[in-house]
């Protein structure tokens, strides 16, 4: 018998995914400090294990930021805010609003370390923005719940600081209109940084939210064209903190509160009015410009029939986010693979862990 | 010197038959007499011609299913080709292995402006994608120079950069799904018009694999709207360091540009005798910086951005004054690599990528290294990013030539990787760099990758001979695993 060995670093997120029924534990959380961080190129590197909070200290310090924005969604489990390591954020796929002019946490880790599950230490990707040489692996490291191999350390390409941002807040916006907006903003030459809509009873915010940012002049212009855009709706504005606070509160889930099953529902932005009538969830609300959808909703084998004819339709997958052990075993916590792209992630998973040892099940029964 | 896989003679000798059974597939598109086959003996690295076995030109997703699944059944070797403008000797054939051309299949099946992306087919060229978006103010960032031939289907298996990559990304950042065809004639969807993956990112490594994984058949895009204001400011140096050093400032800054070009005073010296662009006739080095956004904008960042030129001495700074001034600036730019058929009637190409910050110390050792082996290098650079292309130009017919200009094109690259740096930016491996691969990875590294390879196709049957150094059987990669993963002589090089 081989072992299951679950890798864990600070731990924030392990009730996220299945259960690995693990017979052993690796805990990587030594396995920290900053590499070489170097301003002028953009690039930062670190240990894998190095902290969030340290990497966007060191950021802000030069007066740069990650792209992807990373979310804290710790507090969602349970668990204290503000102790998630870079190798967690990565393997979680851990992205935040800016998704929507920068791209996910994959657009953004150029290079890694890994150790796959025949013990091999193996380098891909590497040092500099721009690099096609070989597959490209730290992508694939993305988002795959440690299934592949134990990150070690992490190379992420890094991006000024906006000098402003601010947010223009449409008020009283039914579903429909709200998610509309979104659309009609995105289509504006103003590079929202964030596209979000909370409907009419959700805490502490309703609306929706377009957030612009760049130079100070930059940042009155655009909010002068959504201001010509939207002119007839009745709106307000935020200024560059309390935009800072509403994203961070839309990036982190806290949205939907501490009680009840989560589900995440990614759609076509243009599908998203439809996807949510359908869906029914209780508590929701929108990110990414209508591409992802929070909903409160039971983990039961009805929601998860419902939400994955709904992705199917339009296009798209759905991933219980928080629910019980029990519940994420059962009823499964990401969209169901065709046949053909089983066989794929099968193969996959033989190429990089033979024996079936890293995080075994955390994502499917076979992966 | 590039070794490809051994031609297997008795594959050759079926020729006529397979070229009849993929007739059946594709009734009105298959070649297989040496004159036909002519025009598709080579890509863009045209130093290496190769006749392939047959070429067959699908129409249809279907079709190019058939294809494979007969390749499959057959035990043949498959070379996908779009325009076949690879530098790095991607789509070079195999005289044992079938030609699949996807140029016919170029329709655009969707424009989706509320999702914001469009839909096409793999043959599509590049420009042609912003080309059906523009009039609704909508473009498709990605722009190789090469892109009025270039099709979106070598683009995603180059993982194809352009011009303005360093603000907008390349291809797999404005790539948002795929129809792939496995070797086994299996379709599969990968992404489309949503945002993330659901499962593990398979997007991520087709975009770049170079041909090796599968073929992709349909291409899901995203398009920007196209910024209110663009600015051209073309920047004189009287020295290649002080260019190097605007660079890093303007980064340094927090400004990033649009497009960030360099060109040294061989390049600008053969560029205007080419198509005259009006370069300043005294400068060593220039840049050419884009800016665009919003009108205040732009204006401040093109104050800050010639604020620091001043400060790295530059000797002269233009705005282009109007669309015709910047179409002449950047017509020099494009017009580049045409320009070295000037000079000599031969050319290398180069696209290794280093840390900015090393720039001027790079120039200086190409420099040297043009002296030591006697050949003329012509630098220019997508600065902003580190990527070079020194073009070193020779004559295939003088004797040593090709060979001390290969030689050459090794050392610069080895040089990047020294600096911190990689062999490729973005033109892929291919046949070109195979050989450096170790320069870059272990050989674990190397042999994970083909792992990665074997999961796609265990047979090695799609495009094989490029990207890795050494071809191993996916049965012998897999061995290394035996017993309980205790590598047998785990502390010797493996292979
Ligand atoms: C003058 C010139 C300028 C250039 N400028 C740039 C530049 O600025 N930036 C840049 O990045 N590149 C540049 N290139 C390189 C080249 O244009 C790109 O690599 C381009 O993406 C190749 O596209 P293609 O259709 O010609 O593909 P091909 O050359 O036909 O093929 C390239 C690779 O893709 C594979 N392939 C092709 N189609 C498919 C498919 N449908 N499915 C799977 N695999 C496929 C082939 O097997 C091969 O490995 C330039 C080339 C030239 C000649």
């Amino acid at each position: 018998m081989s072992q299951r060995i679950e890798i864990v670093s600070a731990g924030t997120k392990r009730d996220l995914g299945r259960s690995v029924g693990a017979t052993a534990i690796l805990d990587m959380s030594r396995i920290a400090g900053v590499v070489d961080y170097r301003p002028e190129e953009l690039v930062f590197t670190a240990k894998a294990a190095t902290l969030l909070s340290e990497f966007e200290a060191m950021l802000a310090a030069r007066n740069q930021m990650a792209g992807f924005e990373p979310a804290d969604w710790a507090p969602l489990f349970g668990a204290a805010a503000g102790k998630q390591t870079l190798a967690g954020v990565v393997a979680a796929d851990v992205c935040g609003p800016r998704r929507v002019k920068y791209g996910g946490v994959r657009d953004h880790v150029i290079g890694c370390r890994f150790i796959n599950g025949a013990g091999e230490l193996i380098r891909a990707g590497g040092p500099v923005i721009k690099n096609v040489t070989g597959f490209d692996i730290p992508k694939l490291m993305c988002g795959a719940f440690g299934t592949l191999g134990v990150l070690t350390e992490l190379t992420f390409r890094v991006l000024p600081r906006p000098q402003n941002a601010a947010t223009l807040v449409l008020r009283d916006c039914a579903p429909h209109a709200g998610l509309a907006a979104l659309i009609a903003a995105a289509q504006l030459p103003v590079e929202a940084s964030g596209l979000a809509y909370c409907p009419h009873d959700t805490t502490p915010y309703s609306g929706a939210f377009i957030r612009v940012d760049g130079t100070t002049a930059a940042v009155s212009e655009k909010l002068g064209l959504l201001k010509q855009q939207f002119h007839a709706l009745d709106f307000t504005m935020l200024d560059a903190v309390e935009t800072d606070q509403l994203f961070r509160t839309i990036g982190d889930g806290s949205v939907i509160g501490a009680d009840g099953d989560i589900w995440r529902l990614c759609v076509p932005p243009a599908a998203a009015a439809k996807a949510i009538a359908r869906a029914g969830a209780d508590v929701w609300y929108a990110d990414w410009g209508g591409a992802l959808l929070w909903l409160r909703m039971p983990a039961t084998a009805q929601s998860a029939e419902k939400l994955r004819a709904i992705a199917a339709e339009l296009g798209g997958h759905a991933t219980l986010f928080r629910a019980s052990a029990e519940a994420r075993s059962t009823i499964g916590v990401f969209e169901p693979e065709p046949p053909v792209r089983a066989g794929l992630t099968k193969a996959l998973k033989q190429a990089f862990d033979p024996h079936n040892i890293l995080n075994p099940g955390r994502m499917f029964p076979y992966l | 010197m590039i070794d490809l896989p051994a031609p297997d003679r008795q594959v050759i000798a079926r020729r006529d038959q397979i070229a009849a059974a993929l007739k059946a597939i594709v009734p009105d598109g298959v070649a297989s007499d040496p004159a036909s086959l002519r025009a598709f003996d080579r890509d863009a690295l045209t130093a290496y011609a190769q006749l392939p076995l047959v070429c067959v030109l699908p129409a249809t997703a279907e079709q190019v299913s058939a294809v494979l699944k007969f390749a499959q059944r057959e035990g043949l070797r498959v070379v996908p080709r779009g325009a076949g403008t690879s530098l790095s000797g991607g789509a070079l054939p195999l005289a044992d292995g079938i030609l699949l051309g996807l140029s016919r299949m170029n329709r655009i099946l969707e424009l989706d402006y509320d999702n914001r992306c469009v839909v096409v087919q793999p043959g599509v060229t590049n420009a042609a994608v912003t080309r059906a978006v523009q009039a609704r103010g909508y473009y498709y960032a990605p722009d190789p120079s090469s892109q009025i031939a270039c099709t979106i289907g070598g683009n995603v298996a180059e993982n194809s950069g352009g011009i303005h990559c360093l603000k907008y990304g390349l291809t797999t950042h404005n790539l948002m799904g795929v129809e792939l065809v496995l070797i086994n004639g299996e379709r599969l969807r990968i992404g489309g018009k949503f945002a993330g993956a659901g499962g593990l990112d398979l997007l991520g490594i087709i975009c770049g694999s170079e041909g090796l994984l599968g073929i992709v058949t349909e291409a899901t895009l995203r398009i920007l709207p196209r910024p209110p204001v663009t600015r051209t400011l073309l920047i004189a140096f009287s020295g290649a360091s002080a260019a190097g050093r605007c660079v890093a400032g303007i980064i340094a800054a927090g400004i990033i540009p649009a497009a960030l070009e360099f060109m040294d005073r061989r390049c600008i010296d053969a560029v205007e005798r080419f198509c005259a662009p009006g370069y300043p006739p005294d400068a060593e080095a220039i840049l050419i910086a884009e800016l665009d956004g919003m009108p205040a904008e732009v204006a401040d960042q093109c104050r800050d951005l010639s604020g620091i030129a001043g400060q790295c001495g530059a000797t002269a700074i233009r705005g282009c004054a109007d669309e015709a001034e910047r179409a002449r600036v950047w017509s020099g730019r494009k017009a580049a690599f045409g320009a070295m058929g000037r000079l000599k009637p031969d050319m290398l190409c180069m696209d290794g990528t280093i840390p900015r910050a090393a720039l001027p110390q790079m120039l200086e050792k190409i420099s040297a290294l043009s002296d030591h082996y006697g050949l003329i290098c012509c630098n220019v650079f997508h600065a902003g990013d580190g990527n070079l292309h020194p073009l070193i130009v020779f004559d295939c017919m003088k004797e040593g030539e090709l060979e001390r200009a290969e030689a050459f094109g090794a050392d610069i690259l080895k040089l990047c990787v020294e600096m911190g740096g990689v062999l490729t930016g973005e033109h892929g491996v291919g046949v070109e760099k195979k050989a450096l691969m170790g320069e870059m990875f272990s050989d674990a590294d190397l042999n994970q990758q083909q792992r990665l390879k074997c999961a796609f196709d265990a047979a090695s049957q799609l495009n094989p001979g490029k990207v890795f150094p050494v071809l191993h059987a996916c049965v012998e990669l897999g061995r290394m695993h035996v017993r309980d993963g205790r590598v047998p002589f785990g502390n010797l090089p493996r292979m």
